[in-house]
């Protein structure tokens, strides 16, 4: 088992690498950070100096190289754009995308597990048609969409909950519900299929011949079964959740790294891009290792395959 | 018992509805605070030297000037660290008279060694602001004769030095604590800036916000109105709005689309008219225009088949005005004695604009692109561009349609790989010497590849301008050069935008003046 | 006798059939295809519906509300954009575009994804450890990132928005594709092609890919309507189909300002996208759950 983590943190370093030297072609192919932090009169030897004091001049194989140096310390240098260390500002905005995503996540959970449950429970008929349609909904509107009309109604002419900003949990209900209700078709139909998988089991056949309740059959016995494929993925959605959050976090002001990549790719501050892809890229690495060790746990037929 | 039960529910009652006013009236012993909502903070930094014109929002808060500025824009002995100033015979020595009993946020004195300093520093190599070359060539040596005195000597003659280092153009002329930053060294400073302002520095999160608390009095305002004054980064405009109706914060840029609903609920929308010019250029090759627009008549037809007054009323919701001179900037206007004649304004005659292209042997028209792009006080852009292009579309020009981000345009246009292709910025208006600076830049030729005229007539004037200190002579200049831009069809002027900012129903008034990039939120903040 | 295909292509789903319940294989959504069919008829025909010229654009007539409403007439039924464009003209020829978006880079993604996935799974060992940290590595590339480097580097584009998803989704098929053939290589009946001197070939395109079909057919439904969604978004981050084509997601993008007071210039388009998309989700999964409902990770 150890061999095993081991092998598969040796080859997410190893992915995390060549992802690094990608990323550091495409920053650098965005174009000239130079001509946005510059001003308008600033001459040709204004931008030289420019590019000698910011180390850009350097041969790309060399800033390469002192790119991935500093980056295994954790130093991503410095943002073109902000003069400050990348970072400081990561740390600063990571937290705030990794609390939404999480409270998204608990939205999530919260409508697909009561939706999943009585679709299975009530499988084939309207119930399950109309869990089925309200799930799917989630991912058949443009995510901005959903944002701004929440915006504009529940924010702006009822004025329940506020738009932006952070007035502490309150903040949190409207961009977590929009991000999480992207993800909920997938966790429910997750967890509808493995209730079907469960109640149909040996297992519960014989719980209901021993007489177990079946409220009981299902919300305890065959649900705790059924978790575990949904744990598993929770994790990957986790992950997505981070890194698709660039869309909500525009619309509610929301200062997560979604944002800051965005704000990255606009001014071609190579530094911030290169670092903010790199960390997402770890963050579903270690997710994605999470996950298959869990699965190897469970299904042993898989970690014997490698 | 029902009869206690039902006075302790009335007692309740009474409890819950006397709550709020006795809350309120807590609340209204303790001073609000000053929400502002922005679409853009640009760098969103925190140190002048690294400016660029959309941060001096909240840093003319936090820092002072060397020489303050007057709501409409004329250099104020009031406003200032400087009292008065005086030039020497020559205009070569600029002697500035401190005021007294200055100090910054953490204590220390404002002397003109802060003043020598700054300046030095914000137009030193690490530098990014708007005018800081320009000052760089000029600016000799500053002496500080006395703690209360600094001149500043200068290679040439000029009248500049005073409004360059003023709050009507960048952020040069903030003067910064010399003590401090040599004690914590740029980055720190960057991140816990520390100046004399009304408003001190508390916090900032990027890409959220920049929260700043009063200083208990100050010279510039008084005993300020509001705790803190804060300044929130939010791009989506539904969001502000929302923000706004519901009170979280008091100010809010709006687009000019949206100020109709917003004035329909009785939201004051105050405006600042002429904020800008939309103003259209062909970008230069190497050498000057390529043909088509090399002729005179194409450049005088794109502009007859454009119809300004539609594009007021229907892309800017009618919050714009036609204009009629290319990078006419016209707060300046008044000051050096120009007037926009009706011969001027051009004409919507597209049946013309046909007529003159076939002069000029494009009567089967000419492929053409046209970059789109949004810029802060402008999200309008991508429409504007599409309905800009459809109207040279009616005049046989085929156009395509570039869609780019401002960056991707800009290296475009610097680089001149694309010459003839058109763009266009919302060039902020501003007094005389603003007008200058910028003509300097963008109708100039020498060494300047932000240069849209390329005109060697105008070059001349310009360079003339530069070490010129008479002032009529100067002013006769200036006009010279808008006659002759404009004669030319050295470019597409569009329409004067006027900007929307929606405020709270308990605002209250506020003269935003007309300064470029500056809302004067001290004057709201003003407690004289 | 099983083991050749098409004897190889029954064998998954009998076995779906013995293990899972009669699911709702009957229940056949009608209205999920209906929908997409109209909407693809539509993306056919229309240049031959004699509609307006939805590249047409008229100022003085811009935000005229739907026939129905005050000021509506019948020449823009379903109103006028912000430049004066047609409405329904707009949202009949941006259903080519934004299905011509879904299927292409679906398309493209489900091809490399599948061959990748195929690969992997047959070979095992060094193959598909390579191989499935590439997959991984690509995985971990926010899709919206990419896009909108690209979008910034050569400029918006459909190709760009074509390849920046494709580029990514393929290893999602990869990933389960060889999922599916992990679990297949275990059957008797690869053994027994093996044996009978089958080459890695003929096993991949004979025995394997086409008991592979099913997912894929699934995955590709699913998948159409999560492209058209992320294109949406897109084009609200300046990254998507750039105007002036219209798309339904930035028809969405550019009418979001004007919610409540010019609605139909986003809803018409919001709609369109709703039905599209809930009907190829509601059919891929009815899909699913006909051929094998332990498809649970699509």
């Amino acid at each position: 088992m150890i061999r095993f983590v081991l092998s598969r943190l040796l080859q997410s370093l190893v992915a995390l690498a060549i992802l690094s030297v990608v990323v550091f072609i495409l920053a650098r192919a965005t174009g000239d950070p130079l001509q946005l932090i510059l001003p308008m009169s600033a001459t040709p030897e204004d931008y030289a100096e420019a590019r000698r004091y910011l180390g850009l001049d350097r041969p790309y194989l060399e800033q390469y190289l002192s790119f991935i140096g500093h980056a295994v310390t954790g130093d991503f240098g410095m943002s073109l754009r902000a003069r400050r260390p990348v970072s400081e500002l990561i740390r600063e905005r990571l937290p705030n995308s990794l609390s939404l995503a999480a409270f998204a996540m608990s939205v999530s959970l919260a409508i697909a597990f009561p939706l999943g449950v009585l679709a299975a429970v009530k499988k084939g008929t309207g119930v399950d048609r109309a869990a089925q349609v309200i799930a799917v909904l989630g991912q058949s509107l443009p995510t901005f969409w959903v944002a701004i009309v929440l915006v504009e109604f529940v924010a702006g002419r009822l004025q329940w909950l506020p738009a932006a900003g952070n007035e502490g949990f309150s903040s949190y209900i409207l961009p977590g519900f929009t991000l999480g209700w992207f993800v909920v078709a997938g966790m429910m139909r997750l967890l509808r299929s493995a209730m079907l998988e469960v109640l149909d089991s040996e297992y519960v056949k014989l719980a209901r011949v021993k007489g177990v309740v079946e409220g009981k059959v299902v919300w305890v016995h065959a649900l705790k079964n059924a978790l575990i494929p949904v744990i598993t993925f929770a994790g990957i959605y986790f992950a997505i959740l981070v890194t698709t959050a660039i869309v909500v976090e525009t619309v509610f002001a929301w200062p997560g790294i979604g944002r800051l990549a965005y704000e990255g790719i606009s001014s071609r501050d190579f530094p911030v891009i290169q670092a903010v892809v790199l960390t997402t890229a770890a963050i579903v690495a270690v997710v994605n290792l999470g996950v298959d060790c869990l699965y190897a746990v469970i299904d042993p037929r898989i970690r014997y395959a490698r | 018992m029902r009869r206690l039960s039902r006075g302790v529910a009335v007692f309740l009652l009474a409890l819950v509805l006397a709550a709020p006013t006795m809350v309120g009236q807590a609340w209204a012993q303790a001073k609000p605070d000053l929400t502002i909502a922005l679409s853009s903070f640009s760098t969103e930094t925190l140190d002048p030297a690294l400016g660029g014109h959309l941060v001096k929002y909240y840093l003319s808060m936090m820092f002072d000037y060397l020489v303050g500025t007057t709501l409409d824009g004329q250099p104020s002995k009031d406003g200032g660290i400087a009292t008065r100033w005086e030039n020497s015979p020559d205009y070569k020595r600029w002697t500035f008279y401190l005021r007294k009993g200055v100090k910054f946020h953490n204590g220390d004195d404002v002397t003109s060694e802060d003043v020598k300093f700054s300046i030095m520093r914000n137009i030193g190599p690490r530098s990014t602001t708007g005018y800081a070359g320009p000052l760089r060539t000029l600016i000799q040596t500053i002496e500080t004769p006395a703690p209360d005195r600094v001149v500043i000597v200068t290679k040439d003659p000029t009248l500049i030095i005073p409004t360059y280092l003023s709050r009507s153009l960048s952020t040069e002329g903030m003067v910064l604590p010399k003590k401090y930053i040599e004690q914590v060294g740029d980055d720190v400073f960057a991140r816990k800036p520390v100046g004399s302002g009304p408003y001190k520095f508390v916090e900032q999160v990027t890409g959220s916000h920049i929260k700043l608390t009063a200083v208990d009095n100050h010279w510039r305002i008084g005993t300020p109105k509001y705790k803190n004054m804060i300044f929130r980064l939010v791009p989506e405009e539904t969001t502000r709005i929302a923000l706004l109706r519901r009170g979280d914060v008091d100010v809010a840029d709006v687009s000019r689309e949206r100020v109709k609903e917003l004035e329909k609920e009785s939201f004051p929308v105050h405006f600042r008219r002429e904020e800008s010019i939309l103003t259209m250029w062909w970008i230069l090759g190497p050498d000057g225009l390529p043909a088509p627009m090399k002729d005179k008549r194409v450049r005088e037809a794109m502009n007859l088949a454009i119809d300004r007054a539609e594009v007021a009323q229907s892309v800017f919701a009618g919050k714009a005005d036609p204009a009629a001179v290319p990078l006419g900037l016209s707060w300046s206007f008044k000051d050096i004695g120009f007037k926009v004649t009706p011969e001027m304004a051009y004409p919507y005659d597209p049946a013309r604009a046909k007529k003159l292209l076939a002069d000029a042997g494009f009567a089967a028209g000419f492929p053409l692109d046209v970059y789109a792009y949004q810029l802060p006080g402008l999200p309008e852009g991508k429409t504007f561009a599409e309905a800009v292009s459809g109207y040279w579309e009616k005049i046989g020009i085929k156009i395509k349609l570039v869609p780019v981000d401002y960056p991707a345009f800009r290296k475009n246009w610097v680089d001149r790989k694309t010459p003839g292709s058109v763009g266009y910025f919302n060039i902020a208006n501003r007094d005389w010497i603003g007008t200058y600076a910028l003509l300097e830049k963008m109708a100039y030729t020498p060494a300047k590849a932000n240069d849209t005229v390329n005109d060697p007539e105008v070059d001349g004037m310009i360079a003339q301008i530069m070490r010129q200190t008479d002032k009529e002579k100067i002013n006769t200049l200036m006009r010279n050069i808008y006659t002759r831009i404009r004669s030319e069809h050295s470019g597409m002027p569009i329409v004067y935008l006027h900007s929307a900012y929606a405020t709270g129903k308990k605002l209250g008034k506020w003269n935003t003046g007309s300064v470029m990039y500056d809302l004067f939120f001290d004057e709201l903040a003003s407690g004289k | 006798m099983p083991g050749d295909s098409p004897g190889g292509a029954l064998v998954l789903s009998e076995v779906a059939a013995s293990t899972a319940p009669a699911s709702r294989s009957r229940n056949i959504p009608y209205v999920s295809l209906g929908i997409i069919t109209v909407f693809v008829l539509l993306a056919v025909l229309a240049p031959l519906l004699g509609l307006a010229d939805p590249f047409n654009q008229s100022l003085r007539n811009r935000f005229k509300p739907p026939v129905w409403e005050e000021g509506g007439s019948w020449t823009h039924p379903l109103g006028t954009d912000r430049l004066g464009r047609d409405m329904l003209s707009r949202i009949v020829w941006g259903s080519r575009v934004s299905l011509a978006a879904g299927v292409v880079t679906v398309l493209v993604a489900s091809a490399f994804g599948a061959a990748v996935g195929l690969v992997a799974g047959y070979y095992g060992g060094q193959v598909d450890t390579a191989l499935m940290r590439m997959t991984d590595a690509t995985m971990s590339f926010p899709v919206i990132l990419l896009a909108l480097i690209l979008a910034v580097t050569v400029g918006p584009s459909f190709t760009n928005v074509v390849v920046a998803i494709a580029v990514i989704l393929w290893a999602r098929y990869a990933r389960v594709i060889r999922g599916q053939v992990l679990t297949l290589m275990h059957l008797d009946f690869i053994a027994q092609a093996r044996l009978a001197g089958a080459g890695a070939w003929r096993i991949i395109t004979r025995h394997l890919f086409p008991n592979t079909l099913n997912t894929l057919v699934v995955l590709v439904t699913l998948q159409i309507g999560y492209v058209i969604i992320v294109e949406a978004s897109l084009s609200f981050l300046g990254a998507g189909i750039p105007p002036p084509t219209p798309a339904w997601g930035s028809m969405i993008a550019e009418g979001r300002e004007f919610v409540t007071s010019a609605w139909w210039v986003s809803m018409f388009p919001g709609l369109a996208i709703l039905l599209v998309v809930l009907a190829f989700n509601l059919l891929g999964d009815w899909l699913r759950d006909t051929f094998d409902p332990k498809l649970r990770q699509l």
